[in-house]
């Protein structure tokens, strides 16, 4: 078999051209013409039945394994990091370590946190409430993240700005200036190892239930895990749970921004909220891009797909896809197919329990307390690339009760 | 120890596998085979396989 459409049929995009948009009218536009478009480096898929089955099939292995290297970065902090991290590995290293990590973000115990999560949004709303206007990410979406990611991992809530920092520095390693970033990053890195470090010194002192300790233990006690990888592990477990819901939530209130209705619905109905996250998600996701690579040479729809060839899931094509949820607009109140900002198969994201369950919690509390908001003046955005969301969202709002 | 997998929910993430490869098996990514009576010294496998389930779809009966 070999490719059923010729040259002319198939879209192309440049994906490292920094004003490529995986949400643009041409992407969209794209998939309606093709499942897939060419790239200056590999396929990009656009729909969501091949999203879906590449996302799980395991001829593939996730894609970003050797973004710095492809970047030129080739030794160094960065690259070290990069290479033990749970998402650059597969096999029997991959399931040993997400079999180390998996029991600490369990449903069950996430759900645990609820009457925190609850009591912080709480706490952070009554800060600006009254005056009826704030900056949403420094005002809530950013404090809300990192002070969760500090309760997960038993550190003193009093150092969230400088574990959101050092995130924030760390996440444009999954941006397309991950080169010209790279000082920033490691810096970024070298303070988030130091925090591991004394993480690590402190539970193997005063062991405790968190996940810190757990992992402290499998490296201790019965050496599951190299002192290096415990490192990495944290880093990782701290950046991708901060980073990723504080762009989230910004993403969801401009949403309902746009969706007035909508939100006047959560605040009468907060049943509505894990439906109201999973459809934030499948319209704004904070992740729009995932990658795999081929280890063979495939053949996927009549395409020919050499073993190398990487393969760019965007997931706000594949998300609203009309040929798999209908041209459907932004509603709460539907129950649809699963969507892909959490990604999918052996990388799954593990913190998404984390993620839906601090969400469930936080959303119907701000649509109560934040009535009718509107933008104050026009947001920041960070470029569409890695992870994505408001860096600033200057809104006002009527102030409600929480009752 | 029964198992049984809701096939209307299971989304073939193959994150069972990863947990507990002697009863769970992703055989392509829309089809997941799976030993429904496995023995009862693969509890804590089988556990940590439903609790690992990203769509809770793996229910176990004693």
């Amino acid at each position: 078999m070999g490719d059923m459409a010729t040259t002319s049929e198939v879209p192309y995009f440049d994906v490292s051209d920094p004003d490529f948009s995986v949400s643009s009218a041409e992407v969209l536009a794209a998939r309606e013409r093709s499942w897939y478009a060419r790239t200056n480096f590999g396929i990009a898929v656009l729909r969501y039945e091949q999203t879906s089955a590449l996302l799980k099939d395991r001829r593939l292995r996730q894609g970003s394994f050797a973004w710095p290297e492809q970047h030129g970065i080739t030794e160094g902090l960065l690259h070290r990091w990069w290479s033990l991290l749970m998402l650059s590995v597969e096999g029997d290293d991959h399931r040993r370590l997400r079999r180390l990590a998996n029991p600490a973000f369990s449903r069950a115990l996430m759900e645990e946190m609820v009457p925190g999560f609850k009591l912080l949004a709480g706490e952070l709303i009554d800060a600006f409430a009254e005056r009826g206007r704030c900056e949403f990410v420094s005002g809530f979406a950013e404090p809300y993240s990192a002070r969760v990611l500090c309760r997960l991992v038993g550190l003193d809530e009093s150092r969230w700005r400088d574990l959101s920092h050092w995130s924030t520095d760390i996440g444009l390693a999954f941006g397309v200036t991950i080169g010209r970033d790279r000082e920033r990053i490691e810096a970024g890195l070298r303070n988030m190892y130091g925090l591991a470090d004394e993480l690590i010194a402190e539970r193997r002192r005063e062991p405790g239930g968190d996940v810190i300790s757990a992992l402290v233990q499998a490296h201790d006690g019965e050496g599951r895990l190299s002192h290096e990888e415990l490192e990495a592990m944290i880093t990782l477990i701290v950046f991708g749970g901060m980073d990723t819901t504080k762009n989230q939530l910004g993403l969801a209130l401009q949403l309902f921004i746009d969706h007035p209705d909508q939100w006047e619905l959560l605040a009468r109905e907060p049943d509505l909220a894990p439906r109201a996250v999973e459809e934030v998600i499948r319209w704004n996701p904070t992740v729009v891009w995932t990658t795999r690579r081929a280890t063979e040479d495939l053949t996927v729809e009549g395409l020919d797909i050499p073993a190398g060839t990487t393969m760019h899931l965007l997931s706000p094509p594949a998300n609203t896809d009309p040929l798999a949820v209908g041209d459907e607009p932004f509603d709460i109140t539907v129950e649809r197919r699963a969507h892909f900002g959490f990604g999918g198969g052996a990388h799954h994201c593990l913190g998404h329990w984390l993620a839906r369950i601090d969400m469930r919690e936080a959303l119907p509390i701000l649509a109560r307390r934040l009535r009718r908001p509107r933008l104050e003046r026009a947001p920041v955005l960070r470029p569409i690339s890695g992870v994505t969301g408001p860096v600033e969202l200057p809104i006002t709002f009527d102030p409600g009760a929480d009752a | 120890m029964k198992v049984t997998v809701d096939e209307q929910t299971c989304d073939h993430h193959g994150q069972c596998m990863i947990a507990c490869p002697e009863v769970f098996n992703l055989v392509s990514p829309d089809r997941l085979e799976y030993v429904a009576e496995p023995d009862e010294s693969l509890r804590d496998c089988v556990e940590e396989a439903e609790s690992a389930c990203p769509t809770l779809s793996i229910m176990i009966e004693d």
